[in-house]
């Protein structure tokens, strides 16, 4: 292996550059990372934690918990208040002179300068320069997480409440053609935290086409419209009620057939994004062609050699996604720059569908040995069991062993990796005898041009709404089956225009004469079939009280994945808890997007959700990222005394990430790389014999003093919130491995030393990174309210606080001192 | 509940498909943006735009052209303004009204109009005779005001550097501002004249996307004015004039006209900076509030010249607020004025610019339009604002310093 000594500069501390940072960082290459502005984390981190009762996957405290990683990582040099003054190409390399004077000389660049929010100002309509209740869903994090929401509204009982959404998107007259991506997702999580902080709140979220994404947003789109008003049609002018002031749109009311004027106490803009300035200030320096938006995201954009882009700067996308893509222009940096792994993992390929197969092609086309149990054709490096059976996999990071039956007999596969991939139940036409004669879209898009019956209609959103793969595949298709002549009909309820020619491509369907007919409701459509085909009767969307009919040859519906048994066979043999929807993901954001709480176990594609072939290939890439450059083993400050051990095994069956298993002399063992150091086997075991060397119950209750308030805080949630505060004298922080390490023990400890309370804050439920921490923290802090005679109740407390959280944390060490000087 | 049946290949659809490029109604992202531009307001109710274009995209010929819609709309184009795919209302309505037309479903004053221009020359029905007796009597009473035997106010003249185009109420209720405007082409110390063959600026084959109406018109106003041997057409103050002959005349008739086209208040403007035409802004010691009709600003991009005129004859122009490119109709637009059955109905679409009216605290307000003046007019009576209307020419031409 050869190792180039040269150096990396990361342009911007968003997400992306701060993931890329890592990744170099942990394979020992020197990075300079130049931010703009006087802290890391970008956009990201001045939003607001989603957080309801649980996580909401929105990953915004991953800014504060990367800031931190990056900002004390040995091998990353971070220039805050500073950017790129001048570059000169090198024989190998770079020369960077940055705005701080100081020059570098990098062998590669990565391009991570994110985007800058849609200036609303432009859409003088929306009153955003003159109305202070016009605000942005910028505004709207602020507000949120300086909890100064409440008070903004004047205190309002039941605030009325717009989102109006694409501002800025989606919009071709102001050379905007594309969808942003995220912003409904944003505003759908934002409705849920409103009305979680307000709930008789009356929100309405207006959209072009609610782009329900994703599982996690089908679902909760689902779930908020019955308890919020999702409306579709934007208004594009918000206007001045002459006697009250406050704020009105006109629109048009889907009962009456009318417009109305619909008044408002709030109205969020939910803005688009834009190429950052920064980018737009160095493009010409660095050499590189964005397209004509200023992204990368089109094949006419070009990048120099040696310049690599990742993140918002290359297209819009969330903040996972980013990260992800960090990760990913890393591994490809460290691979130019030599750091190639010697020895490329030997990975296991779960999944019998044609996505598995992509997989597995994608593996061994990359160097690695992969065994898939799925079907598929042979090839150098790649060997397919078919029909094969999993019947175990046992081990952990670097080392599965798996049990598996082939023709009858029953053999075992070591691996280093394993990537489960199983494919979900369809819900398609040909479960439905009514829909006899229509058929499945897959079907219908591999009949050849010449073939093709005159008249098509394409029924969407009919079995549940749709997927990307399905409304992607279904645009594609009826615009060919157009442009040869035929008439076409695409019946939906939403367009989903994700990626970044999505919108384009919409356009251009309807610029081609494809009709796309709009409705509420799979009820509203009446299906009867005819001697020459089906006759579909609608009532239309967007004309109440119309119903159109229309007759068509051939009628073609999507199908839709939902949960089915070869998921939960994966999750049952790899030991793994489903997401809520079913699937097979890790609910939490720090292992998400492919990453399960197991390492070495990844879930791709189908195994969590419908993913188009531009999210399965990037996931590959996290993957590939990931199993070439994983960095150094973590010292998990975690050990067995074997004296103690009972052998009773709790800590086997309790290790939320597998990383303890039974040696030769049938111990219980710590696999140091597969421990993430959650110490929930300490608390738990029954003798006490896993001791902590970093956070041992003794070495913790030492550290304070009579009087004092505890606050034991998560070190990746509730610590980080902290950080920045100043913490008056009465109160002592100490952070803790993972909430869950405060067990009754330690808390006891506390109240004997003279604590004057106890309060245990770590992650929102489901955004522990070792699953359980917090519910387990909770069940302590009850324990010790309810069973122990003698200790009043509020002496010791649990409180959910992110990472993003601080003016959270300080609300609840203002509220912690007021009661007690009540007392 | 109706049900349409889908056919795609109706009239309708034909004459859209012929929209150029950016007009194409098929490319309706259906985003709703057009229903909350639209100002015609009941608290409710009014046309819904998106409606309008779901119907000719859906090929629903019948439901449109039934549609109470089609003549509510005032063509505006507020809703145009801010369409993300630029389709244009107008057009989308314009011809739908043309489908309606040719099925006898047309308010009845309209097609009087209609009928009297390409009979008479003018929408009033006012014979030549008629016209040319007016005109004479206006003529010797402008000498007599003037004290001046050389200010004249004549017809026909070949080799004059003006041709004007009244507007009809000139020559009909308001000879007056046929005299003011005399004024200011006295002051210009220009040559002038009118035609008997041509007495009118309006265009009402434009409201209802009649092309070949519409075309008629603009080629008989063009080859009189060509006829003449003019320099350049002074159009009265008129919406839908001024978008016709500024900005569809070229295309109608497939050629430039070989004289120029400008507005009295773009002319006065002209003058002004010439040094030739003084204004006294003491006339008005105030401040003015300035509307701007759709057809000039909106549609034709005329925002800049009335302002500056009506700044040269008082204190300072006051902007409604929204103007310009966001301007809200004066409820009489689209050829709804025209129709006598509408009163009622425009003090409803009035409303909001009745209300942008009483938001200025003024008590004089100036437009570049007579049929937004008159709307205006009413609207201040109405709703009992108090507020003096008048056309910017007409205050110049009271403010000239001669």
């Amino acid at each position: 292996m050869t190792h180039s000594s040269d150096s990396v500069l990361v342009l911007g501390g968003g997400i992306a550059g701060m993931a890329a940072a890592q990744t170099l960082g942990d394979s020992d290459v020197q990075v300079h990372l130049v931010e703009a502005a006087d802290h890391l984390g970008g956009n990201a981190a001045s939003w607001a934690c989603m957080a309801t009762d649980e996580c909401r996957q929105c990953g915004a405290c991953l800014a504060d918990d990367m800031a931190h990683q990056t900002g004390c990582h040995k091998n990353i040099s971070v220039h805050l208040n500073t950017s790129l003054d001048r570059l000169e190409k090198t024989g190998n390399g770079f020369a960077a002179r940055l705005t701080s004077g100081e020059t570098v000389t990098p062998g590669r660049i990565i391009l991570a300068t994110g985007f800058t929010p849609f200036d609303p100002s432009v859409l003088s309509s929306l009153q955003f320069d003159n109305q202070d209740k016009v605000i942005t869903t910028a505004g709207l994090n602020q507000m949120l997480k300086t909890e100064t929401l409440t008070d903004f509204l004047g205190n309002a009982a039941q605030p009325k409440i717009a989102f109006i959404q694409c501002v800025g998107s989606r919009n071709r007259k102001l050379d905007r053609d594309f969808c942003s991506q995220v912003c409904c997702k944003i505003s759908l999580r934002h409705s849920d935290k409103l009305l979680h902080l307000l709930p008789d709140a009356d929100i309405t979220l207006y959209h072009m086409d609610l782009q329900t994404i994703g599982k996690e947003t089908r679902c909760l789109a689902a779930d908020l419209s019955t308890r919020m008003t999702l409306a579709q049609g934007v208004p594009a002018e918000i206007l001045t009620d002459p006697d009250t002031g406050r704020l009105r749109v006109i629109v048009e009311d889907p009962d009456a057939g009318t417009r109305v004027a619909r008044t408002f106490d709030l109205v969020v803009l939910s803005i688009g994004m834009s190429p950052s300035e920064e980018l737009n200030r160095l493009a010409g320096q660095l050499n590189v062609r964005p397209n004509h938006w200023g992204f990368f995201n089109t094949p006419d954009a070009s990048l120099a050699d040696g310049i690599h882009v990742a993140g918002c700067a290359a297209g819009p996308k969330d903040i996972l996604g980013s990260r992800q893509e960090g990760w990913t222009a890393a591994a490809a940096v460290l691979k130019e720059l030599g750091h190639d792994p010697a020895q490329k993992a030997d990975v296991l390929v779960w999944g019998d569908g044609h996505k598995a197969d992509a997989i597995a092609r994608t593996l061994a086309e990359n160097g690695h040995t992969t065994v898939c149990f799925g079907r598929g054709t042979a090839s150098d490096r790649l060997t397919f069991m078919d029909p094969g059976r999993i019947l175990s996999v046992d081990g952990t990071a670097g080392r599965f062993t798996v049990r598996y039956e082939q023709d009858g007999g029953r053999n075992t596969l070591t691996c280093r990796a394993i990537i489960a991939a199983p494919e979900p139940e369809y819900r398609t036409v040909a479960d439905q005898a009514a829909l006899s004669g229509a058929l499945d879209l897959t079907v219908f898009a591999s009949i050849p041009a010449g073939k093709l019956p005159e008249q098509i209609a394409f029924l969407l959103d009919y079995f549940a709404p749709e997927t990307k793969t399905g409304s992607r595949l279904a645009l594609n298709t009826a615009l060919e089956a157009r442009n040869t002549g035929r008439k076409i009909t695409v019946i939906m309820n939403k367009m989903l225009v994700h990626g970044a020619l999505g919108q384009q491509m919409y356009d251009q369907a309807r610029k081609a004469g494809v009709k796309f007919l709009r409705y509420n409701a799979p009820e509203d459509i009446l299906i009867r079939k005819t001697d020459t085909g089906f006759s579909l009767t609608l009532d239309e969307a967007t004309l109440p009280g119309t119903s159109v009919t229309l007759h068509c040859d051939q009628l073609v519906i999507p199908k839709v994945p939902v949960p089915g048994p070869g998921i939960d066979n994966a999750a049952r043999l790899l030991k793994q808890e489903k997401d809520r929807e079913g699937f097979l993901q890790s609910p939490n954001v720090r292992h998400r997007l492919t990453q399960s709480p197991r390492k070495g176990i990844y879930f791709a594609g189908p195994a969590h959700d419908d993913v188009d072939d531009t999210d399965l290939s990037a996931e590959l890439d996290g993957i590939m990222a990931d199993l070439d450059f994983p960095g150094p083993a973590q010292n998990a400050g975690v050990e067995i005394n074997q004296k103690k051990c009972a052998q009773c095994l709790t800590c086997l069956r309790i290790c939320p990430h597998q990383a303890i298993f039974l040696n030769e002399k049938d111990r219980p063992e710590i696999v140091p790389n597969a421990c993430f150091g959650c110490h929930l086997c300490v608390v738990n075991c029954p003798a006490l014999a896993i001791e902590s060397t970093s956070s041992a119950p003794d070495q913790v209750a030492a550290q304070i003093e009579k009087g004092q308030t505890v606050i034991l805080a998560c070190q990746r949630s509730a610590a980080l919130a902290a950080g920045s505060l100043a913490l008056p004298d009465p109160i002592r922080l100490i952070s803790v491995p993972c909430a869950s390490s405060a067990g009754v023990n330690l808390m006891l400890k506390l109240l004997v030393n003279g604590a004057a309370k106890v309060i245990v804050a770590g992650c929102h439920d489901g955004n522990c990174r070792s699953m359980n921490g917090s519910t387990k923290a909770r069940k302590e802090v009850s324990r010790v309210q309810t069973t122990l005679p003698g200790i009043p109740p509020d002496k010791v407390s649990w409180h959910s606080v992110a990472a993003n959280e601080t003016q959270k944390l300080a609300r609840i060490i203002s509220d912690t001192r007021i009661s007690s000087k009540d007392l | 509940m109706e049900t349409a049946i889908l056919d795609k290949d109706t009239e309708l659809s034909r004459l859209l498909n012929r929209l150029t490029q950016g007009d194409n109604i098929d490319e309706c992202l259906t985003c709703g943006i057009c229903n909350s531009r639209c100002t015609w307001f009941d608290q409710q109710g009014g046309p819904v735009p998106r409606q309008i274009v779901r119907m000719a995209v859906l090929g629903l010929e019948q439901e449109l052209v039934d549609s109470r819609m089609l003549w509510d709309c005032l063509i505006c184009n507020r809703c145009t303004q801010d369409c993300p795919m630029g389709i244009d209302m107008a057009q989308v309505v314009t011809r739908g009204r043309s489908l309606a037309a040719a099925k006898n479903q047309i308010p009845e004053d309209i097609q009087k109009g209609i009928d009297h221009r390409l009979a008479h020359k003018n929408v009033n029905g006012l014979t030549t005779e008629e016209f040319v007796d007016t005109v004479e009597w206006i003529d010797e009473e402008f000498a007599d005001d003037m004290e001046d035997p050389k200010a004249r106010v004549l017809h026909d003249q070949p080799d004059c550097k003006f041709l004007y185009l009244p507007n009809p109420r000139e020559l009909g209720v308001n000879p007056l501002h046929l005299t003011a405007m005399a004024r200011l082409f006295y002051a210009m110390k220009e040559t002038w004249t009118l035609s008997s063959d041509h007495t009118d600026v309006t265009n009402w084959g434009y409201f209802v996307g009649n092309h070949e109406v519409e075309e008629q018109i603009a080629r008989r106003v063009v080859e009189t004015a060509e006829a003449l041997n003019i320099d350049t057409l002074v159009l009265s103050e008129c919406g839908h004039a001024y978008h016709v002959l500024k900005c569809r005349v070229a295309q109608l008739l497939g050629r430039e006209p070989a004289f120029r086209i400008i507005s009295m208040p773009e002319l006065c403007v002209e003058y002004a900076k010439k040094g030739v035409l003084k204004f006294d802004p003491t006339v008005y010691p105030y401040e003015i509030a300035y509307h701007d009709p759709c057809n000039i600003a909106r549609k034709s991009g005329g925002y800049d010249a009335p302002r500056e005129l009506l700044a040269m004859c008082c204190k300072g122009v006051r902007e409604l607020v929204p103007n310009r490119e966001n301007g809200i109709c004066c409820g009489g637009g689209g050829g709804i004025l025209q129709d006598s059955d509408t009163t009622k109905k425009r003090m409803i679409t009035g409303k909001p610019k009745a209300d942008q009216m009483r938001a200025t605290g003024l008590e004089h307000l100036a437009t570049a339009c007579l049929s937004c003046h008159r709307q205006l007019g009413e609207l201040s009576t109405h709703y009992e604002l108090g507020m003096k209307v008048d056309t910017v020419a007409a205050l110049a031409s009271e403010c000239l310093v001669l």
